[in-house]
């Protein structure tokens, strides 16, 4: 429990559906076992379409979100367009693997929709930027067996936006239930081609 | 040179191996008694049924030991063939320990039939296994049990222990390598969690689905399922499902292969 | 040499440091076995169509010193069963005698009815246990071979900690990722048992050895094998691991020194 990504807590899953791809996130921080705040989102946007979602140390949440803020923005300005997942998956783990005997104790988690392609994208990474190209569905965070479980479970191929949205919420909530260092509300986004919906879900606040 | 490498304020003395003083204290044990076996087990009951399942692969370490150990038992049966049995029990995690609980438990049953002339209500059973954990307190049997069986009133009742003997009677319980996959699962398939009746209000409004006793052929297809998912992401666990069901005809066993790699 | 005869022959502290004594010690707690000393490597064992083959090398080492090469480590009890041991050879030899007691003991009873190797390796796996929970263990892993109370052929594993476990086909130690995996191929579960024939089995158990011995190193190419069958046992003490090739040794590149 002394594990550096064990402190704050948090939980992140990404499903792939038809046409669309799903991102979602706890709320909890805390410090052990003590709830610190219960408005501590883990996903952010870096693109149209382009989520991260980041567990681990919080105070490493937030350095790796500003310093890929600033990347993807310096990135933007450079070539005159929006960077694609895909690249930012490349930029992610290039860039933690440049720590890599001093990492940042985060699991990253990346979802979207290719702009080009209009291919739905979801990956996640070590902490050391090794990358995991699935395509059913991403876990990470304290949460992450129960998220394996829960998603294992409730999966399945090419669910629409609705349904996926629905089993991306249960497989979250469930998983965070069974999990003492997450939980606290929840935040979802559906991304489909021109479309993202963001939803907050109450959840247990236990 | 040697002779300052290998000096020792202690030993002034000339060198009798035997009248060296023994300034060694009490010496740490290294043996450890216990071993993980990984696999996982799962109950849940129904209206007049319980059904307890458990994976037949036994490991340790990264090796996989056989493909078919049970660890679902019939107790207060007939030794060989378990005819005669009203109980059933898991046990996962040391497999020894496992066994020895098995037979302690299985004994006692058998005795009480003997004494009373009648057999062992699971309740009753049921405290009698919490006992015999917590009697090894300081030497736990290392093992997560679950008993299984019918009540007074011929509900299906199932209860889930942790190694030194805390017990409750549940709906449904996963113990063992999985059970972290696996019950969360559970929470949601079986006990409804998170789950919320379509349109029946907004916000804090919005009514709960109430968990119902399922059918059979439900719970044995979410066992199934809950298996075959944790079968995908936990190493400990394959090979093959073993399915007991107790109702009131009697006990049931269904085998049921799972990915063996 | 000085004028300390009792420090005669020995190693010099000044050189290597104090003698430990501590295994001398005669007073205070009482030691049990940490560490098994003089051990046996692999037992493995097939089951095939009407009995089951069992094999182990002759080999007892002590740590890296290959110490006594003609040990016996096929026990046979009766005509019911072979046990196979591997591990602490002292702890193999008390087990040893108490499988003679019994045996004596078992042979001047009047009930009539033999133990067979089902009820030798409950028996066996039950002292394990008891030994393991009073945190004195047998430091071994054995396997027992035979037939059960049906006549069926039977093969069961028991280890240190009292753990059971049963296949068609088992190894102990090395052998459990070295033979194991040549066995599983050669006899894969979809082949029923009664399709594989004493002479399979047997070959199969000399191709492991001889894996074995080419990759175990403390293993021995002299070992002990015995087919149990409804016949009776056969052991064979005094066998010789045939037909070896060290061909393959010159292409291996790459340890130590060695860069090209």
């Amino acid at each position: 429990m002394s594990s550096p990504f064990d402190i704050n807590g948090g939980a992140c899953v990404a499903m792939v559906g038809k046409d669309c791809v799903a991102i979602a996130c706890d709320l909890r921080l805390g410090m052990q076992a003590l709830t610190v705040s219960n408005n501590f989102p883990k996903i952010f946007n870096f693109a149209p379409g382009t989520y991260l979602g980041l567990t681990g140390l919080a105070t490493d949440v937030s350095t790796v979100s500003d310093l890929f803020r600033y990347k993807v923005n310096m990135y933007r300005l450079r070539e005159e367009r929006h960077i694609a997942p895909q690249t930012l998956a490349n930029l992610v783990s290039s860039s933690l693997y440049e720590r890599r005997f001093g990492p940042y104790f985060v699991s990253p988690v990346i979802a979207g929709i290719n702009n080009t392609t209009g291919k739905p994208f979801i990956c996640g990474f070590d902490s050391i930027g090794c990358i995991d190209f699935a395509k059913d569905f991403i876990v990470s965070g304290t949460a992450s067996d129960q998220l394996f479980g829960t998603c294992e479970g409730l999966w399945e191929p090419d669910l629409s936006p609705e349904n996926l949205f629905e089993t991306i919420s249960q497989a979250l909530l469930s998983a965070v239930d069974r999990d003492a260092l997450s939980g606290w509300g929840a935040q979802v986004y559906i991304i489909e081609k021109d479309k993202v919906t963001q939803r907050l879900l109450k959840g247990r606040q236990d | 040179m040697a002779s300052i490498i290998g000096h020792n304020p202690h030993s002034n003395s000339i060198g009798y191996s035997f009248s060296q003083p023994t300034n060694a204290g009490n010496k740490e044990h290294s043996f450890y008694p216990y071993t993980d076996n990984g696999g996982s087990v799962l109950g849940i009951t129904g209206k007049d049924f319980a059904v307890l399942a458990g994976d037949t692969r036994s490991t340790s370490g990264y090796n996989i030991n056989s493909r078919y150990v049970p660890k679902v038992f019939k107790i207060g049966g007939d030794q060989e063939t378990g005819e005669g049995a009203h109980i059933l029990l898991s046990v996962v995690g040391f497999a020894a320990d496992g066994l020895a609980l098995k037979e302690r438990l299985d004994a006692v049953v058998k005795m009480y039939k003997y004494q009373h002339g009648k057999p062992m209500s699971v309740r009753a059973c049921a405290q009698r296994l919490s006992t015999i954990l917590y009697g090894k307190r300081f030497f736990p049997y290392y093992v997560q049990a679950i008993l299984a069986g019918l009540d007074e009133e011929g509900k299906g009742a199932l209860y889930g222990y942790d190694p030194v003997g805390s017990y409750e009677r549940e709906q449904c319980r996963a113990a063992g390598a999985a059970s972290s996959l696996i019950m969360p699962f559970l929470d949601n398939q079986v006990n409804l969690k998170n789950q919320y009746i379509p349109g029946s209000g907004e916000g804090h409004a919005l009514e709960a689905k109430k968990p119902e006793p399922m059918p059979r052929d439900t719970v044995e297809q979410v066992v199934r399922d809950a298996f075959t998912s944790a079968v995908e992401r936990h190493i400990e666990v394959g090979d093959g499902l073993q399915m007991l069901i107790i109702t009131a005809d009697g006990i049931e066993e269904i085998y049921h292969p799972l990915k063996k790699d | 040499m000085n004028h300390f005869p009792g420090t005669w022959g020995r190693p010099r502290d000044d050189v290597y440091g104090p003698y430990d004594a501590s295994y001398l010690r005669s007073t205070g707690p009482k030691a049990h076995t940490q560490s098994p000393a003089v051990t046996g490597t692999s037992v493995i064992a097939v089951k095939f169509n009407g009995g089951v083959a069992i094999a182990a090398d002759n080999l007892a080492s002590y740590g890296s010193l290959a110490r006594f090469t003609d040990v016996k480590r096929l026990r046979v009890f009766g005509n019911a069963a072979v046990v196979g041991f591997s591990g602490d050879v002292s702890d193999m030899q008390y087990i040893d005698r108490l499988l003679e007691s019994m045996d004596i003991r078992e042979n001047y009873s009047a009930h009539g009815n033999q133990l067979n190797a089902k009820n030798l390796h409950t028996y066996l796996s039950k002292v394990l246990y008891k030994r393991r929970s009073e945190f004195n263990p047998l430091w071994n892993h054995i396997l027992v071979a035979g037939f059960d109370g049906d006549k069926k052929p039977f093969l069961s594993s028991a280890d240190l900690l009292g753990t059971t476990f049963s296949a068609p086909h088992l190894a102990t130690g090395f052998g459990a990722h070295l033979a194991v995996p040549i066995l599983r191929r050669l006899f894969p579960e979809e082949r029923p048992i009664d399709e594989i024939t004493k002479e399979d089995a047997v070959s199969a158990l000399r191709d492991c050895l001889k894996v074995l011995w080419y990759r175990d190193a403390r293993s021995l190419d002299k070992y002990s094998l015995a087919v149990i069958t409804h016949e009776g046992i056969e052991v064979q003490e005094d066998q010789q691991i045939e037909a070896q090739s060290w061909a393959f040794a010159e292409t291996i590149k790459g340890y130590g020194a060695q860069v090209v």
